[in-house]
């Protein structure tokens, strides 16, 4: 067991170093250059050059590429923003809890409405309220969520006066203030994310319902509710489950435009800013976080796996 | 007799009077919070950042030697009238020393660890050369030999050579903030609320990252009687539709430091929001066609004076503008009122080429050059430009393509584009504005002085640039105008740019914000400091 966890740990490190190379070339061969997006217009050749050293960027790149892993592995320190000259650990810190808790409600709203919806449509198959369900899944894939974030924006400033754009407060400070900050951007997001999760709900649903074990219960003469809720949905789950899963990366990347649009301190907003700033570090550096957040979970899923099922300790 | 007079008088002090009440009842207000919905400073130290926005921010907790005119004091929005600030009056005492006196007893903002000492000459001292060694900018400061404090109120500033565009740099916001050295022992730097302090007219009083910044009124601001705002807050909103949203919703005041919105933006609020004010403005803006002038086919004034004929001003102004713009908006930017030659004032016969439609005339020209046909060329450009820039590009192709020159445009992502096309590293044409500076030298030097990074279309012009350098050393303001305008009389039929229409904008604010007027420096806090609620 222990030599198996030693194992997947010593191939977490490859990965990680791949991720900071591709990460940190890409950054690299982007067309433009950080110094020159910063003046702006007002470029004046002793300008740029002088900005280029003081960044640092006037020495080779493997020196750079050397000194931000070195920062990293022997400091835990991650750089500064070329633009804020701030550490960026500490700005990811920060801003973290405002992405989780946005995707934790975007997935509870979407999964609420998909699950729903999704069961209504499949055990009411090819009514109008199949129907009427189907359509509004459908919608909801092909509506940008952008889109709807502005409409959502605007719209009501418009014709009611108001819009559902605040000032944001932290959950730990006013926890009503802040769910009623979060509500519509995730309600938004989740709804258009909804639009999957309601129609594998329903093909799976279908497919269990014509089981033989379905069969069987329906024979024992058990109500429809319970073969449904008891029986069917805890087996339909799987492929939803799976799903959500699946999508969790996007709930991280939609965050980018939720965030701007809703005026939200994110982590996708400082990502977004940062790449559109040229903000090498900064894009470095929370790619990097966020890659090592993934293979960290992918890890303890493993382990977890070795834990539960002897048989994989061994493979 | 004498008693009609009298009466006629008295009748006619009671009408003066009850004309006048209007505007008595115009004498601002004192109190109020003004909102303003824009997107994050990058960083709070006006030396470790280049950006316009910090610059902006800033602008309301720092002050500086002299700064431009702004509110009552201004005459346009492109006045650029350097006023005392920090100093109270300043001599040229040779061509190349500038001696400024402080004002006595001006104190900074009572927060840890300067608590509200006064400023002194060393305080400016420090800060100029912490700008010379620090700022990004730093090579605007290359014409200074030295800064010296004389003694505690008097400030000498020694220059290489004269040069006539130096006060307003010191005047720019962006440049020459006054801050206190302790607070950079204390806190390493400028960059976090704690260490703004300075002697502007507002104190930063609380900043939550990415959320906002809120700045109160200087109790102890050395202008008696201003700010007239009680506080000013940043709502950070980096999302344009969001930003005019809130204004519509009432929670802010201004959807951007400025305060503008576009033509199109304020069309809108004029049909959804009767309770915002809207002025049309004329500012800084610049919009052209720049060439490879070195390189054929645009070595030949007479295929650029061909594209300059072929561009229909008026018909794009009333097509896209709403007939609002400034249909020729160079040499000098329409906004810089008090340096620009219109076109209608220059010889006809070279002015056809600035401003003038002839397309006609245009096709003889291109065939005298050699290219009967026309000829086919690229026009680099970066679509992301606010509206209406995007349409630009379309027109410039559409009205070239009536004198047979096939345009293709060329559009690049933005890091690419500034750091190319925007320095003049581009094949052949190019399309785009250019940065609002506060200074003629900077659209006349800057865009037409060889190796210069904003010289777009290469020019090397060697009779040009004898005027170029005349009007930089020049030190009399009347000589220097004069220099100015001769340097437009002799572009007006070169086309080594070709200009195009400037758009006007709206400034956008709720009737109840009184005193916010238009400048097109970075002086937000000067701006703010007239402003005033009447409610």
């Amino acid at each position: 067991m222990k030599q198996y966890v030693l194992r997947r740990v010593a191939l977490a490190v490859p990965t990680l170093f791949l991720v900071s190379v591709i990460v940190f070339g890409l950054m690299r061969l982007m067309p433009g250059d950080v110094a020159t997006r910063m003046v702006e217009g007002h470029a004046y050749a002793p300008t740029i050059d002088a900005l280029r050293r003081d960044l640092g960027l006037d020495r080779p790149v493997h020196t750079q590429y050397l000194e931000w892993v070195q920062g990293i592995v022997l400091r835990a320190d991650f750089g500064q923003s070329y633009w804020t000259r701030q550490p960026i650990l500490d700005e990811f810190v920060r801003r973290f809890p405002v992405t989780l808790e946005l995707a934790l409600l975007t997935i509870l709203v979407s999964v609420v409405i998909g699950v729903a919806v999704g069961i209504v449509s499949a055990i009411r198959q090819d009514t109008v309220t199949d129907y009427v369900g189907r359509t509004l899944a459908i919608l909801a894939l092909s509506v940008p969520y952008f889109g709807l974030a502005v409409l959502v924006v605007v719209l009501p400033s418009i014709y009611f006066r108001w819009t559902p754009v605040y000032t944001y407060v932290p959950f730990t400070v006013d926890p009503l203030e802040n769910l009623k900050i979060l509500t519509v951007p995730a309600l938004v997001f989740g709804v258009t994310r909804a639009g999957p999760i309601m129609r594998i709900m329903r093909s799976a649903l279908l497919d269990v319902l014509r089981q033989d074990f379905i069969r069987t219960a329906w024979s024992k003469g058990l109500g429809e509710r319970t073969i449904v809720l008891r029986h069917a949905l805890k087996n339909a789950m799987i492929p939803v489950i799976t799903l959500v899963g699946l999508q969790m990366p996007l709930y991280i990347g939609g965050s980018v435009i939720i965030e701007s649009i809703f005026r939200l301190p994110g982590v996708g907003l400082f990502f977004f800013e940062a790449l559109t700033r040229l903000d090498y570090p900064v894009v470095q550096s929370v790619n990097l976080i966020i890659a090592a957040l993934v293979v960290g979970l992918n890890l303890a899923i493993d382990v977890t796996y070795a834990f539960l099922d002897p048989r994989i300790r061994y493979r | 007799m004498a008693r009609r007079l009298t009466l006629i008088v008295l009748a006619l002090t009671l009408a003066l009077c009850a004309a006048a009440s209007p505007v008595l009842a115009q004498q601002p207000k004192r109190g109020g919070t003004l909102r303003i919905a824009e997107r994050e400073a990058p960083n709070l130290d006006p030396h470790l950042a280049v950006s316009f926005l910090t610059h902006s921010y800033v602008n309301l907790v720092y002050s500086q030697l002299v700064r431009f005119a702004h509110g009552t004091e201004q005459k346009h929005g492109g006045d650029f009238t350097i006023v005392p600030d920090l100093a109270e009056r300043w001599e040229q005492k040779t061509p190349t020393e500038l001696v400024f006196h402080l004002r006595k007893g001006v104190k900074f903002h009572n927060k840890p660890p300067v608590n509200g000492r006064e400023v002194t000459a060393d305080d400016v001292k420090w800060s100029l050369d912490r700008f010379m060694t620090k700022s990004g900018f730093r090579a605007r400061f290359d014409p200074v030999q030295s800064v010296d404090a004389v003694d505690k109120y008097t400030v000498r500033i020694t220059l290489k050579e004269p040069n006539a565009p130096f006060l307003n740099h010191l005047a720019n916001s962006s440049y020459t903030a006054i801050m206190p050295k302790e607070a950079e022992a204390q806190f390493k730097d400028f960059n976090r609320p704690e260490a703004a302090i300075g002697t502007g007219p507002f104190v930063l009083k609380g900043y939550d990252k990415g959320v906002r910044a809120v700045f109160e009124r200087n109790p102890d601001y050395f202008v008696k009687g201003l700010p007239y705002l009680d506080s000013v807050v940043i709502e950070i909103t980096p999302d344009a539709s969001a930003r005019a949203s809130l204004m519509r919703a009432g929670k802010v005041e201004l959807i951007q430091i400025y305060g503008h919105a576009s033509i199109e933006e304020g069309k809108a609020f004029q049909k959804t929001n009767p309770e915002i004010d809207l002025h049309l403005l004329t500012v800084m803006a610049q919009g052209m066609i720049y060439f490879r002038t070195d390189q054929p086919p645009f070595n030949d004034v007479r295929v650029r004076r061909a594209i300059s004929l072929a561009i229909d001003r008026k018909g794009w102004n009333d097509a896209l503008l709403y007939g609002e713009g400034c249909l020729v908006s160079g040499p000098v930017p329409c906004a810089m009122k008090d340096w620009r030659v219109d076109p209608s004032k220059l010889e006809p016969a070279k002015a056809k080429y600035l401003g003038g439609y002839d397309p006609a005339e245009a096709k003889r020209l291109l065939a005298e050059a050699g290219y009967p046909n026309g000829f086919t060329t690229p026009a680099f450009h970066w679509p992301g430009y606010a509206p209406p820039w995007r349409s630009y590009y379309d027109l410039v192709a559409d009205n070239l393509s009536k004198i047979g020159i096939t345009v293709e445009l060329k559009p690049e992502e933005y890091g690419k584009y500034i750091s190319t096309t925007y320095l003049g590293k581009f094949e052949k044409m190019a399309i785009g504005p250019v940065t609002p500076f506060t200074e003629v030298d900077d659209f006349l030097f800057g865009s037409y002085y060889p190796e210069q990074p904003n010289n777009r279309s290469h020019v090397a012009d060697a009779e040009l640039n004898k005027m170029l350098q005349a009007q930089r050393r020049e030190l009399d303001p009347k000589k220097r105008k004069a220099i100015v305008e001769d340097i437009q009389r002799y572009l007006a039929d070169k086309a080594y740019y070709v200009y195009l229409p400037s758009s006007a904008q709206y400034q956008a604010h709720p009737k109840y914000v009184k005193g916010f007027k238009h400048h097109d420096g970075y002086g937000l806090g000067h701006k703010l400091m007239f402003t005033w609620m009447d409610r």
